[in-house]
This record gives structure tokens, sequence and C-alpha cells, in this order.
């Protein structure tokens, strides 16, 4: 008992992964605000020449959301809350401590490399699997440094049984792996040709048709395994952490797994209905994507029960608001997702903007939801300061939510009537429109979709400036607390 | 009967494996010899138009332009004939897209001309009044990377039988030889189809700028 | 036997076989907890108590430290 009086969990490499997070997160969303801009005033395209354009950035806004700001958020909450869930200290173990720092290291490098290769125009083009191969390589590398440090800390474990939460860290660890590298498979043009071109040019194993259903096969589940799976394992553990009640159903929280492992990975298909891919994956797209919102609502609806008689911490604390919030957003995205998967609605959303707007209510309601209050949690444990204020918290949910709101519903409607635009005729089965019409008429949307976005970046800085000065300026705490954040 | 999956983290481990995993075993693979057969006449991308295909890339056209024309009539009419499979069977990787924020351009080539394609990619205003789409001036002075789409042709000949000729060889040489020979005077055709005196000049001079390379690429699609 | 016959046969078997598992599981994890052999609700409360000291709900038999400490 003495021994681990003293020991205490170490927090050092989740507080790099909040930077980061944060650091990321204002980045990522500043350019996001700057092509959403670029879309309603073509003017701005014409900042930073050639580096400048809607195109090169938009790969840039992506990835530094996906890979920076999520995976951030990702690595601090599960070096932070894997310690705690089975009871072993990074600081009992030096060198998975020591290799875990290295592992960030690793990420700082890769990260730097990406945004350059990016802005400079070197991408394999596939989306979200853009990087060429020796910044793949990398990203293995990286990711099997995880893998050994996350079965390292299971194997020094106190709890014998395993937390919801590592269930999903482990399958957010397998499926990108296994998806990643079957995606990203692709041959160096130098070391073929004896030397000739770019060194780290590559042309991809899988031609056309092929490639597409590889390529989807990852981007869905690029969105089921970094978007989904490693943030239920976030909420399992931060709303029950933070609110002082258990799960209200573990056992449903343990069907819901194994339903979304197994139908999650059909689900790509739907990406692409109505092209050359055979009709019975289209189909099999197509009815996995609807079967999808059991598991799905399974975990939100378990989020919520939580709750369950305690709902005057939702009024009261405003991390509780983030994370309701988050679960409430996870179900709209997952009920719209198969709405738009059903091959008739597909036939109108396909290709609109309704598809960023879909994608949007997803990583803005709910990831960044969940990322911002798992970092605000985290955030008086690491610094052992209290949250720096509440009024901002407050004031950053009520604003950014307005900006969801705004980015999703005016993406609905540029989308269905772009979608309705293009497939208008008149009496005499000629075309209404030209492709030009159907573009000039979403410029109101497109504004209020980068008004919306500009609100969410406010909320950003509101934050960022928040956790900065928790980590900095906060009230000093003289002990961990149990449950509920202190906040001012 | 299934206790011990939670607490054995190694088997947990492989039972996710086996479930994630049972998708993509069934659903791809198998089926890809079917869709990389390539249709009839199809023929692989000049040394040039590969180059054009990386500026494509570069520039990331795809944000923005599909390369997929589904099977509905408002879409045949407006693109052309509906997309087959066997039409992808060289494009590594595929380039879809996956938005429309422009039109589709999977047959561009057959209803555009090089000299509108100059004028579009220089200033899209001057051809569409109410385009969104940037300009890319700096297509126009940055040179085309022939020597790696030539390392590519060659990677693909090697690796992938793609049909190429005995043109495409592994050697510094040989690239020579055929960008002097067959790349030079394509791009020529292409740079007085564009009517545009600057790059006329340039690939006269034997330097080929990316636009040059870029309106060879769309050109190929039809 | 054509590949894609293959296809659909393995296919629908594996999907039946993992359906059944599922719903196996399910049973179980609602059986057991009637027969009183596991409560399985007892798992939630390890995102609660996850202090160091704080008492494992079900203890590692590999962990040594852990004999001493109880």
């Amino acid at each position: 008992m003495q021994s681990s009086a003293a020991l205490e969990y170490d927090y050092s490499v989740a507080k790099l992964y909040m930077w980061t997070a944060v650091i990321f997160g204002i980045v990522g969303m500043t350019i996001g605000v700057l092509i959403a801009s670029q879309l309603a005033f073509p003017e701005l395209n014409y900042l930073m020449g050639e580096y400048g354009t809607f195109s090169r950035l938009r790969p840039l806004h992506t990835n530094v959301i996906i890979y920076g700001f999520t995976i951030s958020g990702i690595m601090a909450s599960f070096y932070y809350s894997a310690q705690r869930v089975l009871k072993v200290s990074l600081a009992e173990l030096p060198f998975i401590n020591a290799l875990a720092k290295f592992q960030f290291l690793a990420y700082l490098v890769a990260a730097t490399f990406l945004v350059i290769s990016l802005a400079m125009g070197i991408t394999a083009s596939k989306e979200y699997a853009q990087m060429e191969w020796p910044l793949d390589i990398l990203i293995v590398v990286y990711w099997v440094i995880w893998g050994i440090n996350m079965f390292a800390m299971i194997g020094a474990r106190r709890e014998k049984a395993l937390y919801i939460s590592m269930w999903y860290y482990i399958a957010c660890f397998l499926g990108v792996a296994m998806l990643y590298l079957f995606n990203n498979m692709e041959v160096p043009t130098y070391f073929f040709s004896g030397g000739l071109g770019h060194w780290y040019h590559s042309v991809s194993m899988y031609a056309g048709t092929n490639d597409a259903l590889v390529q989807w096969w990852w981007g869905h589940n690029a969105v089921a395994f970094v978007f989904t799976v490693p943030i239920i394992a976030m909420i399992y553990y931060f709303l029950p952490k933070e609110s002082g009640q258990a799960v209200y159903s573990y056992k449903l929280s343990l069907l819901s797994f194994w339903g979304l492992m197994f139908v999650y990975l059909w689900a790509g298909g739907h990406h692409l209905l109505w092209s050359t891919v055979p009709d019975w994956m289209q189909t099999m797209g197509s009815v996995f994507s609807v079967v999808l919102i059991l598991p799905s609502w399974g975990s939100a609806i378990n989020m919520l029960l939580t709750m369950k008689g305690e709902w005057n911490q939702l009024t009261e604390n405003p991390l509780i608001k983030f994370m309701v919030l988050a679960s409430t957003f996870y179900m709209l995205s997952t009920l719209e997702g198969p709405i738009q998967a059903v091959k008739s609605v597909n036939a109108i959303a396909h290709f609109t903007d309704w598809i960023p707007g879909h994608v949007h209510d997803g990583v803005l309601g709910w990831v960044a939801f969940m990322v911002f209050a798992a970092l605000m949690h985290m955030a008086p444990r690491a610094f052992k300061r209290e949250i720096y204020s509440k009024s901002l918290l407050e004031a950053q949910f009520w604003i950014q939510t307005t900006g969801v709101v705004l980015y999703f519903t005016s993406m609905w409607i540029a989308g269905i009537t772009q979608g309705m635009m293009w497939r208008a005729v008149d009496e005499y089965g000629n075309l209404m429109y030209s492709f030009i019409d159907t573009v000039s008429v979403l410029h109101p949307y497109y504004t209020i979709r980068a008004i919306g976005g500009l609100l969410y970046l406010i909320g950003v800085l509101m934050f960022a400036y928040n956790f900065f000065m928790t980590a900095t300026a906060g009230r000093k705490l003289e002990q961990e607390p149990q449950f509920r954040s202190p906040m001012a | 009967m299934f206790h011990w999956l939670e607490k054995n983290p190694f088997l947990f481990a492989v039972g996710v494996f086996v479930v994630i995993a049972f998708a993509g075993l069934v659903e791809i693979l198998p089926s890809f010899t079917n869709a990389a057969r390539p249709i009839k006449g199809l023929k692989p991308y000049t040394v040039l138009e590969l180059a054009g295909k990386e500026v494509y890339k570069k520039d990331n056209c795809i944000a923005c332009h599909s390369q997929l024309i589904r099977p509905f009539k408002a879409e045949t009419d407006r693109y052309g004939k509906y997309s087959l499979s066997g039409e992808y069977a060289y494009d590594r990787p595929f380039l879809w897209g996956s938005k429309r924020t422009g039109p589709d351009l999977h047959r561009v080539g057959n209803y555009r001309t090089p000299d509108w394609h100059a004028n579009h990619m220089w200033d899209p205003k001057s051809v569409v009044p109410a385009s969104i789409m940037p300009a890319y001036k700096h297509q126009f002075k940055n040179l085309a990377d022939l020597e790696t789409a030539y390392a590519e042709a060659v990677t693909v000949k090697k690796v992938f039988n793609t049909p190429y000729g005995d043109d495409i060889q592994p050697s510094k040489a040989a690239f020579e030889k055929y960008y002097k020979e067959k790349a030079l005077p394509e791009a020529l055709k292409i740079a007085k189809a564009m009517k545009n005196k600057d790059v006329l000049a340039m690939v006269q001079q034997g330097k080929i700028p990316e636009i040059v390379a870029l309106i060879a690429y769309l050109e190929h699609l039809k | 036997m054509t590949l894609t016959e293959m296809q659909g046969y393995a296919f629908f078997f594996l999907t039946v076989l993992l359906v059944v598992i599922l719903y196996g599981y399910i049973l179980h994890l609602y059986r057991s907890e009637k027969k009183g052999e596991q409560d399985y609700e007892k798992y939630g409360k390890m995102a609660l108590d996850d202090e160091l000291h704080d008492r494992p709900v079900e203890a590692n038999p590999k962990d040594k430290n852990d004999k001493k400490e109880n």
C-alpha cells in the first residue's frame, strides 16, 4: 500500500497530445473557414498564389483535422484514460513511457511532412490517404508503436476485465492498421524505373474500379475507426466519470460494440452507389448502412440514459452539455448517413453539398464536441488546476452549436437544391439548367455555411484561450477531483 | 461460454479482427480480376498525358470535379455515355472524386477544345462568367514533370503489364530519346491548338509547361 | 461453380454464423446474469473508481503487488 500511495498516474504524454489537439484544431478549422469562404467569394483563392487555391487547401483541411486534431484528441484520451481503467500508471512502465514520447515525436515529424507535402501538391490523391509512400511508412511505424504501448499497458494491468473503452481503442488500432495498409499499397516508381523521376512518387497497386473499392472501404472506415470507434471509447469513459453515473447498461454497450464491428465494414459501398462497382456490392452497402442505425443508436441511447435522474447536471455543467449534445449529434448523423445510403436518395444526394453537410454535423457536432469535453475534463487533472472559466465554456457551447446548425441546414438545402436542379427537365425532356446555374444558386448557402464555420472557429479560439489559461493561471487544486471537473 | 473473450485481450483482438476483416475478404478480393479488365480498344495514357494526370492530382482538381457518369438520363444528357468499369483499367489511382462543385470531366475531351481549356485555366471567368473556380496561372509557368511520368509508365509496364511499346525502357537515355521524339511533338500539337504564344514558344524551346500536359490529359478523357 | 457463386455461399453462411454467434452472445449476457453467475453491470464501475488505490472490480491474478495490497 505504501508503494502505491506515492505512485500517481503519469499524464506527461497525454499533456503533449492535448496541446497538439488545440493547435491542430485552430489550424485545421481556420483553413476550413477559409475554403468555405472561397466557395462563396472566389477572390479569396488568390491569397497565397498557387498554394492558396481551394483545391490545394482542401486536403490540408481534412488531413489536419483527421490526423492532427482528432488523432491528438484520441491519443490524449487514450494515454489518460487507459492508465485509469487498467489501473496501471505509466510511471511504473518507464520503457513504455519513453516509447510513448518517442511515438509523439514521430507524430510531430509525420505531421510536419504531411503539411509540407500537401501544400506542395505531393499527393497520392486518394481521399484521407493522400500521403506518399515514405510518409505512409512513418505512419505505420507510429501506429505499431501505439499498438505495442497499448498491449504492454494491458499486460501490466491490475484490473482483470477490460473496460468497454479499451475494447473500442483496440478495435480502433486493429481497424485502422488493416485498412490503412491495404489502401496504401503502392509501387514506388523510382525503384522500378532505374532511378527516374522523383523518389517519393508512387503508383497505386489497384486500378480503376478496384482502387475505388479499396479506397472507399478505407474512406468510409476512416470515418468508422477514427471518427466513431475511438470517440465512443472516449464518451464511455468521460461521460460516466464527469457525471458520476455508471454506464446505463453495460450489457448494451457490449452488444453495440460487436454489432458495430460487424456491420460497419460493409457500409463503405454506399460511397459507390450507381458507379461501376458490381450491383450486389452496392446493395450490400445500402442494406448494411441502414442496419448500422441499430448499433449506433444502441451506443448513443446508452449514453443519454446514463444521465437518467441526473438531468439537472445538463444545466449545471457545460462539459455534460458538450457530451450530451455530442451523443445527440451522433444519433442525428447516424440516421442521416443511412438515409443518404438508400439508392434513390443517393441518386440526388451524391456529389452534392449534402455530403459535406452530413460529414460536418458528425465531425463538428459529435467528434469535436467530444474532444473539447475530454480535453477540458483532463485539464484540471493533468495540470492540477481549476478550469479557468465556466462562462467562457458556456458561451463557446452556444456559439458553436449555432455554428453547426447553420452549417448543416444550409448544406442540406444546398445539396437537395443542386441535386434536383441537375436532373430537372422541361416538358420536352430537355435539361432545364446549365451546370453553372446550379452553382450560382448556391451562393447564399455557401455564405451561410461560411458564417456557421466562422462561429465555430470563434468557439475554438475561445476554447484554446480557456485551455491555455487553465493550464497556466487556473486556481491550484490540492486534490485530484473525483467526478465533476471544478471550474471558476 | 463467452466470458474468456472479455478477459483475454489477445483472443479479443483476434475476434475483432476476424469480424472486421470479413467484409473485405468476401466483398473486395474475389472481384478483383473482373473489374480490372480493360474495354476493347482502350489505350494506356501517353507519358505526356500521365504527366498531365499528375498536374490534375497536384492541383487537386478531384476536390471539385468527378470522373464518373452515373446511368441516369439527366447525367448522360449532360455529360455523355455513362461510365464503364473497363474504361478505368489504366487509372492508377482512380480519380472519380466525391463532390461536384464543378461538372463531371469523364468525357470532357469530347466537348471542349485545348483552346477553351487554356482560356479557362488562365481565367475561368473569361469563358464562364459566373464561375467560382480559381485561375491556375502557375500551370503556364511551372514545367511538367515528364521524367516522373515516364518512370510511372516504366513501372506499370513492368509490374502490371500495361501494354506500352518498346519506347518505354528503364533508362535515362531511353527517356531522353522518348522526350525528344514522342513527348515534344505531342506537346507541340497541343500548344498549337491552345493559341497561346508564350506556351508555344516554350514548347518550341523544348520545355513543356504543366498546362500542356494537363490539356493532353483532359483531351484523353473521352 | 463460379467464383461469384462461391462468394455468395461463403458470404451467406458466414453471415448466418456471425448472426448466430451474436445472438448467442446476447443470450449469454442476459442468462448468466439471471442465473447469478455473472454481474455485467459492475464493470461500469471501472470508469468511476479508477484511482490507482481503488479496489479493482476484478483483480488481475498475474499482478503480484496486488496480493500484498489487499
